[in-house]
């Protein structure tokens, strides 16, 4: 946490949102967000992380005003988003997740200068915004081109400009990496890092659900899972508080059953993934070392063994530890209950 | 009393800088929906050429059926006989009728399609004041349509009209552009609930159309119609340019013209807003904004 004002940035408590899908008696509820509690201090870079489906945007677009929770109450710098919901808009800069945000046949100086006309920001102090902003990012070659003809990278660095035209205090910056090549991918977050949250000094509430990127931005982490926010602690705070301490990666060619190496005592659990042919098991331990031979003669009883790795466990680790699902899990049908007409 | 005074100061201030804020949003979001609409420059031509096509076999028809430009039934009518200005008069409006009944609800859906509705939903401006920039951009468009319609028939047939008329008959068309935008409100919360709101635009849209007395005068249409058609603002739009600009007897006085005309404005806009503001909030809660 940075910032030392009494007011958090925002302030979310017992946020529930549910949808009501299909007819008659097929009718249910999905309960997107469970309850959700949390608090953003000024200066801070949140992360909310978790598997699609989880809730992460629906509790943004709540945030956003784009959507109205069904219990609950959200403020922004100390104001209610429904009550207030033009100031808290204004407070807001908000970076939706998808390529199809923008106006694609409209240049990206004109995008700007259209957001910037709904964000109160007009004359030369729009043209000298628009052009520090494209100037940051890096656009300001091809600023006067057709948003169609950019890459997915360039359109989300247009995105990002839109988010920050009016200098918001709470930027809300849902999945900003999604579908990028890693080459964009590692700008957009050298630049939300170094640049929005270290140098602006934005608060930030960022969704994603890659582990590597909220470990490597935010200081704070919310994991949710099934709408529920299930911790929220700094992500060392997180390994550290994981019960078991290594974990050992082996890699083997073809398929390999994890349930044969159970029997293996020292281990606490066995997850398999395959893929391409190659087999990679997740084998937690107390420590790595005193399963280490047994698990290799079992292996290669059965197949070849390609690669062995001790690693510390990682954030997915953790919420795997946590909520049994698997950060590449699409989870959204699970936290669907019938609807009791 | 000076602290009373500052206060004052500061809410005009805070007011008058809010309404420079909606008022760039509006102008915005016409110069988008321009900028927009040059770039299938094939569409924008025919979107001009359109009505002048469209308008030509009413007058023929008329032309035919009356043995030439003048009606002596018409003049026993209304109190003028030539059927060219009648009806180029009268049709002008079904272009503001469109804009009322498509346009902004189409505007939305064209939103909704390009994925760009939440990202302009989620700006510090309310909606009336984004809806309004649509229709801004509606009405300059149909202006221009009706500048080329009589740019055309001017050159093929001649139009005659008095141009003292001019201003009154700006006055009755701002008037009930008004109470248009409050259908056009109406019209796009349909868009926002059904998606395709086009059904219950075209079922509007023909009612509307036999209503108001485009191509003929009031008085031919059955008595329960007549009555009907003074719940429409294009009536009074209708029958007020064509009593300014080619002395169009009307039926009742100006003053109840433009009393009834205000009226059904502050209506219609109130209900359309209304309904817009229910259905937005339905759309928030049930979160179908963003589909399509």
């Amino acid at each position: 946490m940075s910032g030392d004002s009494t007011v958090p940035a925002l302030e979310c408590r017992d946020v529930v949102k549910q949808f009501r899908r299909g007819r008659g008696f097929k009718k249910k509820v999905i309960r997107a967000v469970d309850g959700a509690t949390l608090t953003l201090y000024p200066g801070e870079l949140f992360g909310l992380l978790g598997p699609n489906g989880a809730g992460k945007t629906t509790l943004v677009r709540c945030i956003a005003t784009l959507l109205i929770p069904d219990a609950g109450t959200i403020r922004v710098l100390g104001h209610d988003v429904f009550k207030d919901a033009l100031f808290c808009r204004q407070q807001i800069g908000l970076l939706t997740s998808g390529e199809r945000t923008l106006y694609w046949k409209l240049s990206a100086r004109d995008n700007l200068k259209f957001f910037a006309a709904l964000y109160g920001l007009t004359g030369k102090e729009r043209d000298k915004r628009i052009e520090y902003l494209l100037g940051l990012l890096g656009l300001q070659e091809v600023a006067n081109e057709r948003l169609e003809r950019y890459s997915s990278g360039m359109k989300q660095k247009v995105s990002l400009a839109r988010a920050m035209l009016h200098d918001p205090k709470l930027l809300l910056l849902d999945e900003p990496t999604l579908g990028l090549d890693p080459q964009f991918g590692r700008f957009i977050r050298g630049f939300i890092k170094e640049e929005l949250n270290k140098k602006q000094g934005k608060t930030i509430l960022l969704t994603t659900h890659y582990m590597d990127e909220a470990d490597e931005l935010c200081a704070r982490i919310a994991f949710i899972n099934q709408g529920r926010i299930v911790d929220i602690k700094s992500p060392e705070e997180y390994k550290r508080d994981i019960p078991h301490k290594e974990i050992l990666k082996v890699r083997c060619l073809g398929q390999f059953d994890g349930e044969l190496l159970k029997g293996v005592s020292g281990i606490e659990r066995v997850s398999a993934e395959f893929n391409d042919g190659v087999t990679t098991l997740n084998i937690v331990a107390e420590r790595a070392e005193m399963v280490l031979s047994e698990v290799i003669e079992a292996v290669r009883a059965r197949t070849r063994i390609l690669g062995v790795d001790v690693q510390e466990p990682t954030l997915e680790d953790v919420f795997i530890y946590m909520t049994g699902t698997s950060l590449g899990a699409d989870t959204k049908e699970e936290h669907e209950t019938q609807y009791q007409d | 009393m000076a602290r009373l005074e500052c206060i004052n100061m500061q809410l005009v201030k805070r007011t008058t800088d809010r309404l420079c804020h909606y008022w760039a949003a509006v102008w915005a979001e016409n110069i988008k929906e321009w900028k927009l609409e040059l770039t299938y420059k094939a569409d924008f031509a025919r979107s001009l050429i359109d009505p002048v096509v469209y308008l030509l076999p009413y007058l023929l028809y008329g032309i035919a059926l009356v043995g030439g430009r003048e009606s002596e039934s018409l003049r026993n009518l209304v109190g003028t006989a030539d059927i060219i200005t009648f009806i180029t008069l009268g049709y002008v409006f079904i272009g503001f009728l469109n804009m009322a009944l498509w346009a902004m609800g189409f505007s939305l859906r064209k939103e909704q399609f390009y994925g760009t509705l939440e990202s302009v939903f989620a700006a510090p401006v309310p909606r009336w004041v984004f809806t309004m920039g649509m229709a801004l951009h509606s009405i300059l468009h149909q202006l221009l349509m009706i500048g080329v319609q009589i740019v055309f028939i001017i050159l093929i047939f001649s139009i005659k009209i008095n141009p003292i008329g001019l201003l009154p008959t700006l006055l009755i068309i701002a008037l009930m552009l008004v109470a248009l935008y409050g259908i056009g409100m109406f019209m796009a919360s349909f868009t926002l609930i059904f998606k395709q709101g086009g059904l219950v635009s075209e079922a509007l849209a023909s009612i509307l159309m036999i209503l108001t007395p485009i191509a003929y005068p009031l008085a031919v249409l059955p008595v329960f119609m007549q009555k009907l058609a003074l719940f429409v603002p294009t009536t009074y739009g209708i029958l007020g340019t064509r009593h300014f600009l080619m002395g169009e007897r009307i039926g009742f006085t100006l003053r109840e013209a433009f009393v009834r005309l205000g009226m059904l404005s502050l209506l219609w806009v109130a209900f359309g807003l209304t309904v817009f503001w229910i259905i937005d909030r339905w759309t928030r809660r049930s979160g179908t904004l963003g589909h399509y």
